[in-house]
């Protein structure tokens, strides 16, 4: 189905370039032709924007930055060296591809609205720098001698001709990004970076290659930018304007599909062509007030662009999917594929030592020690507060500890990433679900199975056997936001079960759940137990637990209080008080 | 004019702190506010009564209550389509549709403004602007203090006007409730505030402040519709260098965005002067991104 | 059969010749302006399309274009708003939309020009403009026609002509220059010869201040600081905005340099601009001088007043007073012309010589072009703030008023 879904686009794609190659060649007004070659250079401006934000939902002001670059790489190499634009276009991609990665390496710390307003400063930065340079207004030579050679062609259809195949070029990347390994790593990040990280999606790795590849075309586009107008100037290329383009095709279109940008350029750069053509003239300003009307109008009834908004007046209550559109039938659910093997039972397979962790004058974890043996099931029970999440946050790579050290199979965890953690065998569950909830069920699980394989096939065989053992199979097609909350549990144990762990993390997977529900719980996580996974498994209560653990581990107030068999605990007197309180205790 | 940097972004970042909302026609709103100063100054500078060097002053704290309406006009209408509570369903919490629509708030904003203004820059200026009041000669016969007076009259107005709405934030209840819709809009629903409206006065108090800024500007410098592109990045870098939606800190990182400028200028070139606040902005925004004088975001 | 079809065809003949001859007589003959009228710019796009419009007003009521039995011209106006793509795309309508346009003036700043006449060069119309970056007629363009003095020019002969006028005037000879300017592609050319070249040396000047700022300028004291303790013989100010200009000339006063107490030279005509006397007093302006490419000069005083009186004008500057000669300089080349088609216009304009008319409106008198579409005879002139108004202080044959050289 992906395959086919890869195909029906590029059927689309070939038949859109033949309609617009079509139409050039009927237009004979040379005004026309140039406002059919600047559409594309927008378009694969708001492509590449898309690319990255759109599909990442980092959203960047800096697009600027890469366009500017290749428009002034093209120009200036033109001006200096006699290069040829065949030479330097793809020299511009080039460079627009490193920029970004120079860019990403430092900016991707940032998150949300810190990040959007840092890329603001790159593109300012390097207008300034620049006008410094003495570079306010750089003219591509006229070439008489070999204008095939220097891209300066007597017809303008050519232009149109180029225009067009470098959107074409960019909607095939695109095609393949958004059914690849890739685009679902970036969906995931967009819908919950956590839940990216946790399942064993190397965010920053995958961030940095969509800023790369987004930046390099932007570089493009700006390198045939500057073919096409044959003057850059630092606000041309730099200036605010060109990130906002950017930014407001692609929107306008509709964010994270295909089409969006390419339509909210097709409309917009004729429309605003025209507004001024036919008004500035005569009443300066009103152009740009009647523009500015109908993007304000456009994005009061359709919020997220007009494409969704077809397609929910198309096919109205349906809810919207991101991602590929695979089915469960597709793959064969073997569980073996999710099997682990030990040589050795009751051997140390994680073992925590004096783990503190304060929050300002909080101590939510204070000098924890203990050990988590091959093929138990621990549970990790206190009251609340007691510092149960943060201590799964510590192991799993979210925080990082003040003081002490973790172990797991012998190698130390501090300082790894989560995605790390989960690479080495460790994946978890949250207390508060985070389903990608714009992924269906089974590509939710298959995010989770790219850790050990960069097969698709391989990736969906896992999904579907984990599928299988929490029995989700009647679920496979739903969207993540339409589980019910017994669905949503088992759906993340399914995601952490698809990164073949040694060892789980359960947090809070009974909260709110009905005695069935509980039990049919209860059943599932025995059969995972049952694969020889390790589950040390967070609850609040103690009575379901006591059926289902060999072992307790008991917090107070981030620290260690009890350890033991069910036995032995529940007959614990600290641990009756820290749960019943002082007195009650003395009552008994 | 490290003071009305400062003014500026505190507006920016009441908008932000309360509603999370990037809004890219604050500059513009400060055009409006100058625009306002302008015209009132035009109009009733021909009268004796007004003919006071302090008039200029008194407009630009007018343009605050002026503009303020038009803001909760505009939310009314526009914004609050895409924030708060109705934006829960949109993708990014309606992050991109935001943007767009203030970005195409800016453009209506601006080319309406060439379109009823005109073009020629204009200013409201007196002799202020170009006095100063000199300190000195001292050490020597070279050196002395320059300090322009339109400048020192504007700042000590900023920093009333920053003051008096700290402490309104602080002591009364309308300030209660929008702090409250900030920390956590679903609670401060529970709690009986009526969210929409806080949001609402929120924007105003945002944009009307800005054009108080703009307003003392104005007395400074000539302007024409298209200033605000210039100033609202100066705002931004101002509210991040101060730490994202903390009033305190945005008016000190506005301030320290205009000594920076005047420092830079000294020993590096002039023309890198702004290449050299953004910069510094990143700089900062890398290393300590909750700004200078902001709290640790408490999200792990 | 044959006889029938001749007479007939004699008849339809005679019927539609006069027509067509009387059609031909009223037709407008096209001429474009394309200046930004949206955008940061509009205010100087306005008022050109202002004086070219009373210009076109003029050469009809005079009786159109007599080589041509007397048909009139028509203006059409283009708006290159605020951007280069814009200008370009203006420029792609322009030679679309009118394909029988004959020429056209334009684009106000000199990157607007470069795009526009990359697309009026190949659509073979005939382009004179104001701007005079280098630039422009670098190119080994055939159709673009540059009638103010270059940059490079203005700049090497700016220099001595102002130690001169500087000796003359106050028996002493400056021997120090302080810079100040923006960055902006005009500033920049008129500034690196001086700098860069050996203008400096050969005029036995030091250089003592040299800054640069970025646009708009949000604080002057630094740079005026440095003047101050400096104290530069000359001063060449070079802003290019009005908001820019006001800032660094209210800091010069504050700073107790204003008023004329240090000889203040710009470039361009931003330093005349009714704008900036619209925005500052004029006190701070007296005696600033600036060197442009052109101004109304005396003889003018006719024209002057009907551009007055049509725009509203307080007085014309450089760049409406280009567009009015532009749109003249098309009818002379028109009446040279053996047709009324864009090409013959071109090559009437690199054959032209002319020393009266036309010609009048431009600095340096005569008119002809040479190949790269250089005029031969532009000149400079200069201005002063004199009573509230620039005047053309220089050359005296032009001057309308005695330059006033200020003294410490």
């Amino acid at each position: 189905m992906s395959v086919s879904g890869v195909r029906k686009d590029f059927l689309h794609i070939a038949l859109f370039g033949l309609v617009y190659i079509v139409l050039a060649a009927l237009v004979s007004n040379s005004y026309y032709l140039l406002i059919m070659t600047i559409v594309p250079v927008w378009a694969v401006m708001g492509l590449s924007w898309n690319l990255f934000s759109g599909y990442s939902g980092l959203i960047s002001f800096g697009h600027a930055a890469f366009f500017g670059l290749g428009a002034y790489l093209v120009a200036l190499c033109m001006v200096v060296w006699e290069l040829n634009p065949w030479i330097t276009i793809p020299l511009a991609t080039l460079a627009g591809g490193v920029s970004g990665l120079l860019v990403g390496i430092p900016t991707f710390r940032l998150r949300g609205h810190y990040f959007a307003l840092a890329m603001l400063a790159y593109p300012l930065a390097l207008l300034y720098i620049f006008e410094w340079l003495g570079y306010q207004e750089v003219a591509l030579p006229m070439n008489r001698k070999a204008p095939l050679m220097y891209m300066q062609f007597e017809n303008p259809f050519y232009y149109v001709l180029l225009g067009l195949l470098l959107l074409l070029f960019t909607l095939v990347i695109t095609t393949l990004i958004s059914h690849s390994r890739l685009g679902m790593s970036l969906l995931a990040i967009k819908l919950d970076e956590d839940a990216a990280e946790a399942v064993g999606i190397n965010t920053l790795y995958w961030k940095l290659v969509a800023i790369t590849i987004s930046a390099a075309l932007a570089g493009a586009a700006g390198g045939f930018y500057a073919v096409v107008l044959l003057v850059v100037t630092p606000l041309a290329v730099f200036g605010m304007l060109v990130s906002a383009q950017a930014l407001i095709f692609a929107m306008f279109g509709g964010v994270g599909t295909l089409w969006g940008p390419v339509l909210g350029a097709i409309i917009l750069v004729p429309l605003s062509e025209i507004l001024y053509a036919r008004y500035a003239a005569d009443f300066p300003g009103i152009q740009g007030v009647i523009y500015g009307v109908a993007i304000i109008a456009v994005i009061l009834f359709a919020p997220e662009g007009i494409l969704w908004k077809v397609r929910s007046l198309l096919r109205p209550g349906q809810f919207r999917m991101l991602g590929s559109s695979a089915s469960v039938a597709d793959f064969s659910a073997d569980e073996s594929l999710l099997a682990v093997t030990h040589d050795d039972r009751n051997e140390t397979i994680l073992e925590v030592s004096d783990l503190s962790k304060a929050y300002g004058g909080l101590q939510a974890t204070d000098a924890l020690s203990f050990k988590v043996r091959q093929g138990e099931l621990l549970g990790i029970i206190g009251p609340n507060g007691a510092g149960k999440t943060t201590l799964f946050n510590l192991l799993n790579g979210f925080v990082k500890p003040d003081k002490g050290s973790i172990h797991f199979q012998n190698k130390a965890l501090l300082n790894l990433r989560p995605n790390r953690i989960c690479a080495m065998g460790i994946a978890r569950t949250f207390q508060v679900a985070k389903p990608f909830t714009h992924l269906s069920v089974l590509d939710n699980v298959i995010v989770g199975a790219y850790v050990h394989t960069s097969s698709r096939q391989a990736a969906g065989q896992i999904a579907s056997a984990a599928i299988a053992l929490v029995g989700l199979e009647q679920q496979c097609d739903l969207p993540g936001a339409n589980l019910t909350n017994k669905e949503l549990r088992l759906m993340e144990l399914a995601r952490a079960l698809a990164s073949k762990p040694s060892l789980i993390l359960v947090d809070e997977i009974l909260a709110g759940l009905d005695p069935e529900a509980m039990q049919e719980m209860l059943v599932v996580l025995q059969k995972v137990r049952a694969l020889g996974i390790t589950i040390v498994i967070i609850e609040h209560s103690m009575q379901a637990m006591v059926q289902l653990v060999d072992r307790f581990v008991v917090l107070d107030h981030g620290a260690l209080l009890a350890q033991g068999s069910p036995e032995e605990i529940v007959k614990n007197p600290a641990v009756i008080e820290a749960y019943l309180g002082k007195k009650w205790l003395e009552n008994a | 004019m490290g003071a009305m940097y400062g003014l500026m972004c505190v507006g920016l970042t009441i908008i932000f702190g309360v509603m999370r909302v990037i809004n890219f026609a604050q500059g513009e709103f400060m055009m409006l506010g100058m625009y306002f100063a302008y015209f009132c100054f035009a109009w009733f500078g021909t009268y004796a009564f007004f003919d006071g060097l302090w008039f200029p002053f008194l407009l630009a704290l007018l343009a605050g209550p002026a503009v303020f309406l038009v803001g909760l006009v505009l939310h009314r209408l526009l914004i609050n389509a895409v924030t708060g509570r109705q934006a829960s369903q949109l993708e990014a919490q309606g992050h991109y549709a935001q943007l767009v629509l203030t970005l195409g708030i800016a453009l209506v904003l601006q080319n309406g403004g060439l379109f009823l203004f005109g073009s020629s820059p204009v200013s409201v200026s007196n002799e202020l602007s170009y006095s100063a009041w000199e300190w000195g000669p001292m050490i020597g016969e070279r050196v002395s203090v320059f300090v322009n007076q339109a400048q020192t009259i504007s700042a000590i107005l900023a920093v009333f006007v920053v003051i008096g709405f700290g402490l309104l934030m602080a002591r009364t209840r309308l300030g209660k409730s929008l702090r409250a819709s900030a920390d956590n809009p679903d609670a401060a629903i529970y709690m009986g505030i009526n969210v929409d409206r806080a949001h609402r006065l929120a924007f105003g108090f945002g944009v009307g402040i800005t054009a108080i800024g703009g307003g003392l500007l104005a007395s400074n410098a000539p302007f024409q519709p298209y200033i605000g592109t210039e100033y609202v990045i100066i705002m931004y870098a101002g509210v991040v260098l101060g730490g994202l939606g903390s009033i305190r800190g945005a008016f000190l990182g506005g301030l320290s965005i205009g000594v920076l400028q005047q420092v830079s200028a000294i020993i590096l070139p002039n023309q890198l002067q702004n290449t050299v606040i953004f910069i510094c902005f990143l700089i900062i925004i890398l290393f300590r991104p909750q700004g200078f004088f902001g709290k640790k975001d408490r999200t792990a | 059969m044959r006889k029938m079809k001749f007479i007939a065809a004699l008849v339809c003949l005679l019927l539609v010749l006069p027509l067509s001859l009387q059609v031909n007589a009223q037709t407008p003959i096209k001429v474009g302006l394309i200046v930004p009228l949206s955008g940061p710019w509009a205010r100087q796009g306005q008022v050109m399309r202002a004086a070219a419009e009373l210009a076109i007003e003029q050469i009809n009521a005079g009786g159109g274009i007599r080589a041509h039995g007397g048909r009139p011209l028509e203006l059409v106006v283009f708006d290159a708003g605020d951007s280069v793509e814009r200008a370009k795309n203006a420029a792609q309508r322009m030679v679309a939309e009118e394909p029988d346009l004959v020429g056209a003036t334009g684009a106000y700043l000199s990157s607007f020009t470069l795009a526009v006449t990359e697309v009026t060069e190949r659509a073979q119309i005939p382009m004179l403009t104001l701007s005079y970056s280098d630039l422009v007629t670098s190119r080994g363009f055939d159709y673009i026609f540059q009638t103010s003095a270059t940059g490079a020019y203005q700049a090497e002969n700016a220099i001595p002509l102002l130690l001169d006028m500087a000796e003359n005037a106050s028996g002493k000879r400056p021997e120090t220059i302080g810079i100040v300017m923006d960055n902006t592609a005009a500033s920049v050319a008129f500034v690196s010869p001086i700098i860069d070249g050996d203008a400096l040396a050969v005029n036995n000047l030091e250089l003592v201040v040299n800054e640069v700022f970025t646009p708009p300028l949000a604080n002057a004291t630094p740079l005026i600081q440095r003047v101050r303790s400096r104290r530069p013989d000359l001063l060449l100010l070079l802003p290019t905005a009005v908001s820019d200009a006001k800032l660094l000339l209210e800091k010069m006063n504050e700073f107790g340099l204003g008023r004329g107490r240090l000889p203040t030279i710009s470039n361009g005509s931003a330093m005349g601009d009714p704008d900036l006397a619209a925005n500052m007093p004029t006190a701070l302006l007296e005696g600033v001088m600036s060197i442009v490419a052109n101004w109304s000069t005396s003889g003018q005083e006719q024209m002057i007043a009907d551009y007055m009186a049509f725009s509203g004008e307080p007085w014309m500057t450089q760049n409406p007073l280009c567009a009015f000669g532009h749109i003249w300089l098309l009818k002379e080349a028109l009446e040279l012309a053996d047709t009324v088609d864009s090409v013959a216009v071109k090559d009437a304009l690199h054959t032209m010589d002319i020393n009266e008319g036309a010609s009048e409106y431009f600095a340096g008198g005569r008119v002809r072009f040479d190949e790269t579409g250089k005029r031969r005879d532009a000149e400079i002139l200069v201005i002063q703030w004199q009573n509230g108004e620039p005047r053309t202080v220089y050359p005296d044959s032009a001057a309308m008023g005695q330059i006033i050289w200020p003294s410490r």
